[in-house]
């Protein structure tokens, strides 16, 4: 089995979904649970695959040699790591929509953008690699452009121009490592080679800060995810800003580490500037999905300030963020579309008692709050203990300051947990039923396992995450 | 050994599981669960205790992050051996107390296995033998607080408790959490006593030392409920009684005199012991002064604990381990005792916790009035009490040395001597005189003997016995014994004894209320008794600062900027954007979806071109 079928089956199952269950709705769920349970399975199946270090050449296809348009695909650790992460956060997504309007059409795009995401991971060239990130905007424009709240064009077409736009820089540098590298492969490329390194540096950088988010591009996202319906919003933090974190390891850190570590005080500073900003805008955030996704932010500027480091350990912590923060950010952004469409309010002054009508959602929405202010036992406390251990280790004492991010992470998560689900019934909660669809709560369900499960034990993901970067060392150790 | 603490620790967390599991089937097995446990916890304690030799040492370690290695061990020597019996001692006895208490709640099985998991908590940070350890045992009972604080969920002021709870003492914590960064930085390790050796040792640098202690000291003070973050735990009495009796008692407000006393070398070798006994000497006369005024029962002894941990506080910060641990023990027994009586108290009186309504309690409940009195017999520092050792012990290591000899042991003096008038005024107005609301008086019933009396037995037996062996705790808990002798000692037994038997002479002999009366309502002790019985207001600043600078002023700021300069840029440009599509929009089907289906496609076609530009 050789990869390259999990990236244009699924277009292909997706139009065909689209087409022929129109009538018969639910076998579209179905078809799209057994690829992504596949998927899971043919990533879960690469990690015995891998050598030791460097990559897995999982072969080379639809080749143009004469201009270097070779559908290279290679896996490494890092994009395995990634891989697997896709596929259990598509498994979870495509249970908790079970419930989802128009769903031929609905899981036809997951499947879509299943194909495009594994591209994006997959393919080392740096032109598919390209065409596989701008394809993943398709059924993204689409899922929030149709099944969004009100202002969901609004918010469709400012997500899509704003990534669309920083693509334009990531592109603009692709073409110059190609005329400088005589490469697009991204694995032949060496630092060495490249005529403007800080030039295509600071293309990347833009156009994937924007993805990640970072400070000021973040505009972007918290429109999105108020307009997205649920279960895309998980996607979009699950997903969409780990490619964008994915791509700042890969091409920018991995790629060019001798700039990068020259430059490495902007990420640093727009990562610090990130947490705090985010953290403030969440505290001062009356609406439940806004104050969610700023929370998401603030969390990507804790991974972007891990990766400033550009060490061994700085990075490890980077990936492990990602991870958690996918896991955390997921039930409470799936809970907050949840209590929205029960009681017909965004509004947290709306909401309030829940946890006396629904006890045990209300519990895993506490939990997963628990995780994102960093408590021991959750996902979240690991990633902010090592985050704060290797950026310690890297920039000196004052990265203490790191520390005091998870202050602004306990306001906003309790006092949010204050107003949405203790304290009295509010007029709205007393009158609604919080009764909720089996595998949607399943899928809560195994999120609240997974943040505990790798929170208590992290050394299950160590175990993979560390050899990721193990390249990194020898690496960082001739810098 | 080992294989014993390590069911030790992970008993309560299942526990707590099985709690509330079994609780699920019936509600009563929720309890005996949790009293079996209880029970075996204590057990277990004490086996660990009886056959102590040596230090029980496990390190371990948690994860591997890249090159560095984080631990996470266990280590329990004598100092937590004796934490380790009152956090499960008392805590058992809470739990069977509870029995009676929590009867008629709905929710007992979530309620014992947030108890069990809160002691569990305190086992956990007693038994670290790394700060990660310990900042994790830290962080569960700050949870375990706010889970129990708010344990009655579905009224407000509940849930604000909690969230002042968490939120006050989270402040410390981070302080805390930036200290286990700075210490790995600056020794590459995290393991306690060692840490205790390096600084010893004078192998950290001085200035560095000093900012860890204080960031540990923060911690402390939330943890503790020292000046300035004490207002939670005065809100905290929102909660079940019981669970104020274990938060004051078994658990949570000891550990931040544990810590310091954990990191005691540290704290000697970074100088910082002085900051240590003033914020002590501050918060004891803050706590005791305004514990003189409250009319709740609870809030009385709320504040008299922030007041008795000040002066365990100022013991460790004059530089007496034994003193201020032995203070701490002795604290812990006669403030569970006199929670676990206000809770008979009030549980027996229809949850009323106004004193002034109480009055004459006596008759009803001779039992508890004995033993609540046996505890302010303790609380005031009466000999033989184990109260009155301790205390005396504080007071003579402040004034032997010279660097607190001055102000801050008169604050303690000043401290110890009101703290006997704020207990009698409590056991007076509730226990003697003439019921003041007949209503109440009439309906008040009789508690228990075997679930409510008897643990109220055991703990004033346990703090009458105590006072015989102060030297083999002070022992324990700092490995050598004192050598201060108690002659100055017998001066402030002396005072105190006076001063107990004027207040009686005064309650039940002159007994001018006219005359009180009269003093109170002059305007300068209004304003004096208002300040008290808001704690001074420090609530009301900190609640105006949080609210108007930090989130009206600052985040509020942030969130103009955001809207209105960066947003406001990325707006202009997705009009233009706009304006641009609805052009393409009229050549097209006008629908935005095909539109950016065609960009889509565009942009690929844009690609090619580019790309094959490029390649020639």
């Amino acid at each position: 089995m050789s990869g390259v079928e999990l990236i244009f089956y699924p277009f292909i199952i997706a139009l065909l979904t689209a087409v022929f269950f129109r009538q018969n709705s639910a076998v579209s769920k179905f078809v799209a649970l057994a690829l992504f349970t596949y998927m899971l399975l043919f990533s879960i199946n690469l990690f015995s695959q891998l050598p030791s270090s460097g990559y897995l050449d999982l072969g080379t296809y639809l080749s143009v040699p004469k201009f270097d348009f070779i559908l290279t695909l290679k896996v490494d650790m890092l994009s395995t790591i990634m891989l697997t992460l896709t596929s259990v956060l598509l498994l979870l997504v495509a249970l908790s929509s079970w419930s989802m309007k128009n769903q031929a059409l609905y899981y036809s795009l997951l499947i879509f953008f299943s194909g495009a995401i594994f591209g994006v991971f997959m393919s080392t060239n740096l032109l598919w690699f390209f065409i596989f990130w701008e394809l993943t905007l398709v059924p993204m424009y689409f899922l929030v452009g149709i099944w969004g709240e009100e202002r969901r064009i609004y918010a469709a077409v400012k997500f899509f121009l704003y990534t669309h736009v920083a693509s334009m820089f990531v592109l603009l540098a692709f073409f110059l490592i190609h005329k400088e590298a005589g490469t697009f492969d991204m694995t032949l490329v060496r630092e060495g080679m490249l005529l403007s390194p800080v030039l295509i540096w600071w293309l990347l950088f833009v156009g994937f800060s924007v993805k990640m988010p970072l400070f000021p591009f973040h505009t972007w996202l918290p429109d999105a995810h108020v307009q997205a319906p649920a279960p895309i919003s998980v996607l979009l933090a699950g997903v969409l800003l780990k490619m964008g974190a994915y791509a700042m390891i890969r091409m920018v850190l991995l790629l060019l580490p001798e700039t990068s570590q020259q430059y490495a005080w902007v990420l640093l500073v727009l990562g610090l500037i990130t947490l705090f900003y985010a953290g403030f805008m969440a505290i001062y955030e009356t609406h439940l999905k806004k104050m969610v996704a700023y929370s998401s932010i603030s969390h990507m500027g804790l991974v972007a300030i891990a990766m400033a480091t550009l060490s061994y350990s700085g990075l490890s912590a980077a990936l492990y963020e990602m991870i958690g923060h996918a896991f955390v950010i997921a039930p409470l952004f799936l809970l907050a579309g949840f209590f929205h469409h029960k009681t017909g309010s965004w509004e947290m002054k709306d909401m309030g008692g829940i946890m006396q009508k629904a006890p045990y959602i209300s519990a895993i929405f506490v939990l997963a709050g628990l995780g994102a202010l960093g408590l021991p036992g959750t996902m979240g406390f690991v990633g902010e203990l090592s985050i704060l251990l290797s950026s310690i280790k890297s920039f000196g004492l004052w990265m203490a300051v790191v520390a005091f991010g998870s202050m602004l992470g306990a306001a906003y998560i309790i006092w949010t947990l204050r107003r949405v689900i203790y304290g009295e019934m509010s007029e709205v909660v007393r009158k609604t039923n919080f009764s909720m669809n089996i595998f949607e709560f399943l899928a809560l369900a195994i999120f609240a396992l997974f943040i505990i499960l790798f929170g208590v034990f992290p050394n299950l993901l160590f175990e993979y995450i560390n050899p990721a970067f193990a390249q990194f060392t020898s690496l960082g150790g001739a810098l | 050994m080992p294989n014993l603490a390590i069911i030790l620790l992970m008993l309560p967390m299942f526990g707590a599981l099985f709690a509330f599991l079994s609780g699920k089937i019936n509600k009563k097995f929720a309890f005996w669960s949790a009293e079996i446990i209880g029970l075996s916890l204590f057990l277990i304690t004490l086996k660990l205790y009886s056959s102590y030799t040596v230090p029980i040492d496990l390190p371990m370690t948690w994860f591997s992050l890249g090159d560095f290695s984080i631990p996470f061990g266990i280590y329990i020597d004598e100092l937590s051996l004796v934490m380790l019996l009152i956090a499960t001692g008392l805590g058992f006895l809470d739990i069977h107390f509870a029995h009676d208490y929590m009867a008629k709640d709905p929710h007992q099985p979530r309620y014992y296995a947030k108890v069990l998991f809160f002691i569990g908590g305190m086992i956990l940070l007693v038994s670290a033998k790394d700060m990660v350890s310990l900042f994790t045992g830290w962080e569960f009972m700050g949870l375990a607080s706010y889970l129990l604080i708010s344990f009655w969920h579905d009224q407000n002021a509940p849930a604000d408790a909690g969230v002042s709870a968490f939120l006050f003492t989270r402040f410390g914590d981070i302080f805390l959490f930036a200290s286990i960064g700075l210490l790995f930085y600056l020794t590459g390790s995290l393991d306690l006593v060692h840490l205790n050796e390096l600084a010893s040792n004078g192998k950290i640098e001085q200035n560095m030392m000093y900012l860890i202690a204080i960031f540990i000291f923060i911690a402390a003070i939330g943890k503790s409920g020292q000046f300035p973050l004490f207002p939670w735990l005065m809100r905290a009495m929102e909660g079940p009684t019981t669970v104020s009796a274990l938060i004051h008692g078994a658990t949570m407000v000891n550990s931040g005199i544990y810590i310091v006393a954990r990191l005691f070398d540290f704290y000697v070798a970074a100088e910082a012991l002085l900051v240590v006994a003033a914020f002590g000497a501050i918060s004891a006369f803050i706590g005791a002064t305004s514990a003189l005024v409250q009319s709740e029962l609870k809030k009385v002894l709320a504040y008299s604990t922030m007041s008795h941990l000040s002066l365990a506080f100022i013991g460790l910060g004059a530089g007496s381990l034994a003193a201020g641990m032995t203070h701490l023990v002795n604290h812990a027994v006669f403030k569970a005792l006199l929670f676990l009586g206000a809770g008979a108290i009030i549980m027996s009186a229809s949850h009323v916790k106004d004193m002034w309504r109480f009055g004459g309690l006596k008759t009803k409940m001779p039992l508890v009035a004995l033993f609540m009195g046996l505890g302010a017999l303790s609380l005031s520092g009466i000999p033989p009490f184990s109260g009155f050792y301790s205390k005396d012990a504080i007071i003579i290591a402040t004034l032997t040395n010279p660097l607190t000899s001055g102000l801050i042991s008169s604050l303690t003096l000043i401290a110890g001597i009101l703290s006997i008038a704020y207990i009698a005024r409590l056991w007076f107005l509730t226990f003697s005189g003439e019921p003041r609301d007949k209503e109440l008086f009439l309906k008040t019933s009789k508690p228990s003997f075997f679930w409510i009396v008897l643990p109220l037995a055991i703990m004033a037996i346990a703090t009458f016995l105590m006072g015989f062996s102060q030297e083999s705790i002070a022992k324990l808990v700092s490995g050598n014994v004192p050598q201060e002798e108690h002659v100055s000692g017998l001066f402030i037994g002396l005072m105190s004894s006076i001063t107990l038997l004027a207040l009686i002479v005064y309650y039940y002999f002159v007994k001018r209320l006219d005359l009180t009366k009269k003093i109170a309502a002059q305007p300068l002790m209004r304003s004096i008794h208002k300040v008290l019985f808001n704690g001074y207001f420090i609530e009301f600043f900190i609640h105006y600062f949080a609210k108007e600078v930090v989130i009206g002023g600052f985040a509020k700021s942030i969130n103009w900027i955001d809207t209105y300069i960066i947003d406001a840029t990325v707006n202009a440009t997705v009009k233009v954007a706009q304006r641009v599509k609805m052009l393409f929009a009229k050549t097209h089907t006008g629908y935005t979806s095909d539109n950016s289906g065609a960009m889509a496609f565009g942009i690929l076609i844009l690609l090619i071109i580019l790309f094959i530009g490029g390649a020639m």
